[in-house]
């Protein structure tokens, strides 16, 4: 069964690539969100089993957002995928127990390990 | 008050490295000129709050014809029907691409952060968007579609002393 997908990044474009990568590899994706409070709420209501996670956006940071949905459900599956590539990002990240970090741009290729590696 | 010379350098390798990622578009260093504040010179304009332990602004103008090539050739996946509704996205997230790699070469202190805000894009006379009043380095960058000019306002702030103070977490 296809592997469902939560997207959340405030910028149209990128959930588009993100989407036009896993699809074709086997990955449903079941929701879009567009700031970090949309991505805690359609996580409670869809539970993916992955959640790809941008940082810099509206109303809640993907941090704050990643943060959240790991203090609820421990398991949660999320990479970033973020320009943000400093070190602290990285950091913080994965001290909150993200599974992965991909910087923008990046190469189609990276997103699917990513994804692959995280559902492992 | 003077602004360093240093933001310069990160910005164009991250401006070159982007733009030739994607949207294969080579570009060329060309002027480095000093503004009292951003100034966008064309008619397309995004502009990028930075916070942290730098602070300001970074604004991208360059004109329609360049702005037009790169879209087109972001979008060559997109379907015909949403390359509109994704022009102004795709602007701005090469935008963000560009400031997000160079905040991260720039960032030498590895206990910090620096953020930065979602892009505003302003095509045409829609600028909506108050531009800092501060020192700026205004750096030109040349593609064979027209120009770039990336205008620099930022300064460095004293960092609190507590690391945590300087993340983007809650």
């Amino acid at each position: 069964m296809d592997k469902k997908v939560l997207i959340v990044d405030d910028a149209n474009f990128i959930r588009m690539i993100v989407k036009n990568i896993l699809v074709p590899n086997g990955f449903e994706i079941v929701g879009e969100a567009t700031n970090g409070d949309e991505a805690v709420r359609q996580y409670e209501r869809l539970k993916p089993d992955l959640v790809t996670m941008d940082i810099t956006m509206r109303e809640k940071n993907g941090l704050q957002a990643a943060k959240e949905i790991i203090a609820k459900d421990p398991n949660a599956r999320i990479i970033m995928i973020t320009a943000l590539g400093q070190e602290r990002m990285l950091v913080d990240s994965f001290k909150i127990g993200v599974r992965d970090f991909v910087v923008k741009p990046f190469d189609p290729a990276r997103i699917l390990s990513a994804a692959r590696k995280a559902l492992a | 008050m003077a602004i360093s010379a240093d933001f310069v350098n990160p910005f164009i390798e991250a401006a070159m490295t982007v733009a030739s990622k994607v949207a294969g578009i080579t570009m060329r260093r060309g002027h480095l000129a000093y503004k009292r504040q951003p100034d966008p010179s064309y008619g397309v304009s995004i502009i990028i709050g930075v916070y942290g332990f730098l602070k300001g602004q970074v604004v991208y103008s360059m004109k329609r014809e360049l702005a037009d090539r790169i879209v087109h050739n972001m979008l060559q996946d997109a379907p015909i029907l949403d390359r509109d509704v994704l022009y102004l996205d795709a602007l701005g997230e090469l935008a963000n691409m560009i400031t997000g790699n160079a905040t991260a070469i720039l960032n030498q202190r590895k206990e910090l952060a620096i953020g930065i805000t979602t892009p505003a894009v302003a095509a045409g006379s829609n600028l909506t968007v108050t531009l800092i009043n501060m020192p700026t380095l205004a750096l030109g960058l040349y593609s064979q579609y027209g120009p770039i000019e990336i205008n620099i306002a930022l300064k460095e702030t004293a960092p609190s002393g507590d690391p945590n103070s300087e993340s983007l977490m809650p």
